[in-house]
């Protein structure tokens, strides 16, 4: 049970505090709701180079890093398709310094022009060494445009193509700031060995005078339902074929996340699941395999995915992959199996869970989802998966028509 | 009204509270319990004299890779699933000097989970078929890592810095994998794994009654009575590894330099620290933050057991890659010639400190830094020397190694792409 206090200050940013007496650290952690979904389709990589901005000096300071680091502490982000997520960690006596420096980001950017053109840079190259200087690097790149047609997801995080974030200017860079970085678009966290008035006042000082801005309402384009099973291949220099199945499945608070979840654990979590036991062990069909859930606000992605074995073609995997799913939406699982897939859920929450940082980000993410308390629902919710649900929603989500397959050959190979 | 130009007042971190685990010896071998655990989570490692060291072909890594491979009277699918079924996980790996096995599970389940994976190491048969399976499985992966600039200028530098000593210095070829015997394997496994035990590690609220039932379960174990760790010599090379068509090129800069026992080591940690061992660090500020050719460079200091040494890595745009390493050697000409200004020295201690505090926050990390500090046959005191340097250095003293680790003339320069 993570306890928590939830205050909302007048300006719209809503606080959470923790309190843990066993760490000598605080986490100051902030969530801003906006991702690359957010961004316009002429203009993607947008909200990632957004953040990189977001160290290169505030309105009253002029680098973020150094009086952090100053104090003891450090400092990460990252950027997803959903969501934005700010964190500072420092020995908890100087948590006010972590404060001033997110407040006075939050409050507005230097937007010098140098931080622009160098982060541009900077992004330029992680394009490179993370999506395009990698075998397999550019999948993501292929499979969202595969998966979707209209909504945001279209695009990775990292954008597009390079030249967006090349043509980004500083009129982009405020703009988005204004519609984006405001308190009511943001959730809060304090985690630590803290006094939680204390912390509420301190929150207060250095927050409360952010003027408050109306939080806008998100209308993004709904992704109809996909009717066709759909297939890509690249050939790329790498040195073996790999597969990429990608089911849609339902937005993180359907009441179906949850056993969708389980389900992909049932094909892929390890080396006694489905996909490895039948398709890699028995077949010999792959080399590796795996499957697992994007975990999306919005509708999803199910990713079975692996490398074949040498001498064995995507048509040898097709089939018998087709005809393991087949087995899945047919015949209820046992009661064994699931209960061995809920075990190895349970551990790996209780490990996530003993993470200060894991704490302070999940109370914020799960606020986003509505309610922080969800974080303390989670384990409940894996235990209430049952057989016969699992088999419905292994029938809606495992059809082909609801299929979109992305397909890597070496180049040379047929 | 609120000045928002004024820095809240720091307050330093004078002491931090280091917590050892219990040692006691299990059947002969160094035991180590972290017992103070605020929950149900629990960590179980091995570690076996069967780095990569030991052997060569990379028997050592293949070895590891199959320790679960399967039993006289278990199948690895057996296996497997009742590490499943337990909830716990089960992870292995080798380093250069060792090898380790970890278990991962809620106290509840750790008994049963070691028994499990103690007798499927101990009467692991290494099955023919398994063998081949994992070899051409591995033989796909070492493809791909090729494929990859970073992988490329490791095995480049790795070749090149060790160079005085083969066994530090072999890397994996692609014919290893077809090499291979399974005689190789099992010999390796019983020199190395039944006979090569060294220390056991144990996080975890775990009853004293619990920790005797374990101990039973691993008298099949020797402890290892031997050790082939080595010091090494500095033998400076440069070279260039060009890779038609990479977008980027990596880089690794380094020496041969020294472990926890050496005098120089601590104050030494300092001056990597500043030159590039965090975000603000001088090749950080000059390479990533202002010349915009990297997403990231960093420099570490690496230990062995009785030898170390220290790396400068990063991976820049392709046209920049001789502009990059002019501006790595004139960061490090400057602390040669320059003294660092005493504000970016102050900075840099406090963030030790906090990065020290948080090496020793929970029985997870604290377990880690512990095990590090013995490494080189030091305890925890070590870490008090270590409050001790940050707070004394001042910069005279940074010169001075500056000037006598990292002269450019020493440094193996290394890069692909």
């Amino acid at each position: 049970m993570i306890e928590f206090e939830k205050h909302a200050l007048e300006n719209g940013l809503t606080v959470l505090l923790h309190h843990d007496p066993t760490t000598p650290l605080a986490v100051l952690n902030i969530l801003y709701d906006v991702g690359a979904r957010d961004e316009d389709e002429s203009k993607t990589g947008f909200a990632h180079l957004f953040e990189h901005l977001m160290f290169g000096g505030s309105i009253n300071i002029p680098e973020f890093d150094t009086p952090l680091q100053a104090a003891g502490g450090e400092n990460n982000a990252f950027t997803s398709n959903d969501i934005t997520n700010y964190y500072d960690v420092l020995p908890v006596q100087n948590l006010e310094t972590a404060l001033w420096l997110e407040s006075d980001r939050m409050l507005s950017l230097a937007f010098t022009p140098k931080s622009l053109e160098v982060q541009r840079n900077v992004v330029i190259e992680e394009f490179k060494q993370r999506y395009l200087n990698q075998p397999y690097g550019d999948v993501w790149l292929n499979l969202r445009p595969l998966a979707y047609k209209v909504h945001p997801y279209k695009w990775a995080t990292i954008g597009k193509e390079i030249s967006h974030i090349e043509n980004a200017t500083m009129e982009d860079v405020r703009s988005f700031f204004e519609e984006h970085y405001h308190p009511g678009n943001a959730i809060l966290s304090v985690a630590g060995n803290i006094d939680s008035s204390e912390t509420l006042k301190l929150v207060e000082k250095w927050f409360g005078g952010i003027k408050g801005r109306t939080k806008n309402v998100r209308d993004l384009p709904v992704e109809p339902p996909q009717t066709e099973f759909r297939s890509m291949n690249l050939d790329r220099d790498v040195p073996g074929h790999a597969f990429y199945y990608a089911f849609k499945m339902v937005p993180r608070n359907h009441p179906d996340y949850y056993t969708t979840d389980v389900l992909s654990d049932i094909l892929g979590q390890d080396k006694s699941a489905r996909l490895y036991l039948k398709l890699k062990k028995e077949l010999q069909i792959t080399s590796e395999i795996n499957a697992y859930i994007t975990g999306s606000l919005d509708q999803g992605l199910l990713i079975i995915t692996g490398k074949l074995n040498d001498g064995k073609t995507f048509e040898e995997l097709d089939v018998a992959l087709w005809e393991l799913l087949e087995n899945l939406t047919s015949t209820p699982i046992s009661s064994d199996e699931l209960k061995k897939t809920l075990a190895k859920i349970r551990t790996a929450k209780a490990f996530q869970e003993q993470g200060i940082l894991n704490r302070a980000m999940n109370l914020c993410y799960f606020e986003l989802l509505g309610d922080a308390n969800g974080i303390n629902e989670e384990s409940d919710h894996y235990k209430a998966t049952d057989p016969q649900h699992l088999l419905q929603v292994a029938q809606e989500v495992l059809r082909k028509e609801n299929c979109s397959l992305l397909t890597i050959t070496p180049t040379g190979n047929a | 009204m609120l000045d928002r130009k004024v820095a809240p007042q720091i307050q330093q971190i004078n002491s931090i509270n280091f917590e050892a685990p219990e040692q006691k010896m299990l059947n002969g071998i160094p035991f180590y319990h972290m017992n103070e655990v605020p929950n149900d989570t629990c960590r179980f490692d091995l570690y076996f004299n069967a780095g990569k060291i030991h052997g060569q072909k990379s028997i050592p890594s293949v070895a590891n890779g199959l320790l679960l491979s399967g039993t006289s009277s278990k199948n690895t699918n057996e296996i497997n699933e009742a590490i499943s079924t337990l909830g716990a996980y089960y992870e292995s790996g080798i380093s250069v000097e060792n090898a380790v096995t970890s278990i991962y599970c809620l106290k509840e389940n750790l008994v049963e989970a070691i028994s499990i994976i103690v007798e499927a190491i101990t009467d692991v048969q290494f099955p023919e078929k398994e063998m081949l399976e994992y070899l051409s499985d591995r033989k796909q992966q070492f493809q791909i890592g090729l494929k990859k600039v970073g992988v490329n200028a490791q095995r480049e530098f790795q070749q090149k810095l060790f160079a005085s000593n083969t066994l530090y210095s072999q890397v994996t070829e692609i014919k290893d994998f077809d090499s291979i015997k399974r005689e190789d394997i099992i010999s390796f496994h019983k020199d190395h794994y039944i006979n090569g035990l060294q220390k056991i590690v144990l996080v975890g609220n775990i009853s004293s009654e619990d920790v005797n039932t374990i101990e039973s379960k691993l008298s099949s174990f020797h402890i290892a009575t031997f050790n082939d760790s080595e010091e090494l010599s500095n033998l400076p090379e440069t070279s260039h590894l060009e890779i038609k068509d990479a977008m980027q090129s990596a880089i690794r800069i380094g020496r041969i330099l020294f472990t926890k026992n050496h005098n120089d080591y601590l104050d030494f940690i300092i001056l990597n620290t500043v030159l590039g061992d965090y975000f603000g660090s001088r090749l950080m500020a000059n390479i990533r933050e202002d010349k915009g050719y990297t997403y990231g460079i960093g420099s570490h200091v690496v230990e062995f057991e009785r030898t170390g040494y220290f790396v400068i890595g990063t991976e820049v745009k392709k046209e920049v890659r001789e502009a990059a390493i002019n501006e790595i050697k004139y960061e490090i000409e400057y602390l040669q010639n320059e003294l660092i200004p005493e504000g970016e020295l102050e900075l840099v201690k406090n963030y030790m400190m906090g990065q020290l505090l948080k090496s020793a926050d929970g029985p997870y990390a604290m377990t880690d830094l512990f095990l590090s500090a013995i490494l080189n046959g030091k305890d925890l005191s070590f870490y008090n020397d270590a409050i001790h340097a940050i707070q004394n250095i001042h910069p005279e003293r940074l010169r001075e190694l500056a000037r006598t680790y990292l002269n450019w003339s020493d440094l193996t320069i290394v890069s692909a792409g």
